[in-house]
């Protein structure tokens, strides 16, 4: 078994070196996006099966997010759905024999990470301006400054490892005990590196959304103050 | 630890494709699909409430059209009540008018059977009592039955107009004298005297029998009838009892 915390090259193109969970990461790019084609070619207003499946996880992201932002979801709808979808189906690829999840690796889950922080960021100046986001981390006083910053980082660094410690972990334990022991004594651990997936996808995507919605919260608070403020007037 | 950042780019770059794909192949026509659904819904909805309205509408328009006709109807029924209420009353008050012209005419009929009734008994009492008389009266005498009726029959003739009394006898023409049974010499004798006295000339008699005279003398003239019979008396008294000035 190698390490899980080092990374071989398959293959290079050119001076790029392809490594296993790039690989996998376009086969699920492959294999997400082909279904989701195929699936919305013909939406009906009827809906079927599958389409009604399709609709009740949108809707569920939906709620989510609005439950969270408490804004119109649509905005984060594809940067927060396609991160619970990316990393659940990451996090389940590891049911395929032979096939490590790319999640198991702290590059994806770093790339994963960067991609929320700079979602942040970027949503944060959209809705209050660069002054106005930057004012946010002089919050409640400008003592505060150092520490926003730090935490702004640390959150990072901690959705990576979350992810990261927990899925490697898991692939760890079935490679040791596989190793160990027969054929079928890691499918309880398998069924539980499921459950793991399932709630560390949910998990970093409501992170992602929590951050955001932090990040334009601010403006949110403002604004409805504003509201309240033009209600009082006569 | 080391970290190859040429697969941290390339996954940063694949999970910015993907979240591309999956915007633009997934979310983006899941949601169109769901707003269009959410469209077609209050559509539906907002056909269904105003069809809901109509209907309604329609509902208000039928129960006041059957109100109206339901007063028109109890008009009409109050309409012709009333107005079999006054045939009613025009019937009867002519059923009455009517019973009660046939009612006088049945009393006006009662009383005037009754009357004649009254009248045929009054002449069957009075012929009864004519008959009884007469009978009585054929039980007098022979005598008695023409020579008590001289006087009476010349004062009758006394009583006649001149120009009647003195046609009578004149010419030599015999007066006839009517008794209920042929007169004796004496009796004609007495007859003829007195009658020449009252008239003053001599006159002749004869005698014609009529037993329906019972007793008593008649005298026929062309111009007068003298009698005094008991006949003529039965006849006045059946006369008197049987006039109904009632």
């Amino acid at each position: 078994m190698n390490s899980p915390l080092t990374i071989e090259p398959v293959f290079h193109i050119g001076p790029v070196p392809i490594t296993s969970p790039v690989l996998v990461t376009w086969a699920l790019m492959a294999l997400i996006g082909g279904f989701a084609f195929l699936a919305t070619r013909r939406l009906q207003i009827v809906p079927s099966k599958t389409q009604a499946s399709l609709e009740a996880l949108v809707s569920a992201i939906d709620t989510q997010i609005s439950d969270t932002m408490q804004v119109d979801p649509s905005p984060y709808r594809a940067l927060v759905g396609t991160i619970f979808i990316y990393v659940l189906f990451a996090n389940w690829s590891s049911l395929v024999p032979g096939i490590e999840p790319p999640t198991a690796h702290i590059e994806t889950d770093a790339a994963l990470a960067l991609i929320v922080f700079g979602a942040t960021i970027a949503y944060g100046i959209a809705t209050q301006g660069l002054i106005g986001y930057l004012r946010t981390f002089a919050e409640p006083t400008w003592v505060m400054i150092p520490l926003n910053i730090v935490e702004q980082i640390t959150r990072t660094f901690s959705l990576i490892v979350r992810l990261f410690g927990n899925i490697m972990s898991g692939v760890f334990v079935v490679g040791i005990v596989l190793s160990l022991a027969g054929l079928l004594v890691p499918i309880p651990l398998m069924a539980l590196d499921l459950l793991t997936g399932a709630v560390q996808a949910y998990i970093f995507a409501v992170l992602a959304t929590v951050f955001i919605g932090a990040a334009v919260g601010e403006r949110r608070k403002t604004t409805r103050e504003t509201t309240q403020t033009e209600r009082k007037t006569p | 630890m080391h970290i190859d950042l040429w697969t941290l780019g390339l996954q940063t770059i694949n999970v910015l494709v993907l979240v591309w794909i999956l915007g633009r192949f997934f979310f983006r026509p899941v949601t169109a699909m769901i707003a269009a659904r959410q469209v077609a819904a209050t559509e539906a909805l907002d056909e269904a409430q105003a069809a809901k309205a109509e209907a309604a509408a329609e509902v208000a328009k039928a129960k006041e059209e059957a109100a109206s006709l339901t007063a028109a109807r109890t008009d009409i029924l109050q309409k012709a009540v009333a107005e079999a209420e006054k045939e009613k009353a025009a019937l009867l008050a002519a059923a009455r008018t009517e019973a009660k012209t046939l009612r006088d005419a049945a009393h006006a009929d009662i009383d005037r059977a009754r009357q004649s009734e009254e009248m045929a008994e009054a002449d069957h009492a009075c012929r009864l009592a004519v008959d009884i008389a007469a009978r009585l009266f054929e039980k007098l005498p022979a005598e008695a039955r023409v020579m008590s009726f001289i006087d009476g029959l010349v004062a009758g003739v006394a009583a006649l107009p001149d120009a009647t009394r003195t046609g009578i006898g004149a010419d030599g023409v015999p007066v006839c004298i009517k008794a209920a049974r042929d007169l004796t010499e004496a009796e004609k004798e007495a007859c003829r005297a007195k009658l020449a006295q009252t008239l003053g000339r001599p006159i002749s008699v004869a005698v014609a029998v009529d037993p329906v005279l019972i007793a008593g003398l008649e005298i026929d003239t062309p111009h007068a009838v003298v009698r005094n019979s008991f006949r003529a008396d039965l006849d006045r008294i059946a006369a008197g009892l049987t006039r109904h000035d009632h």
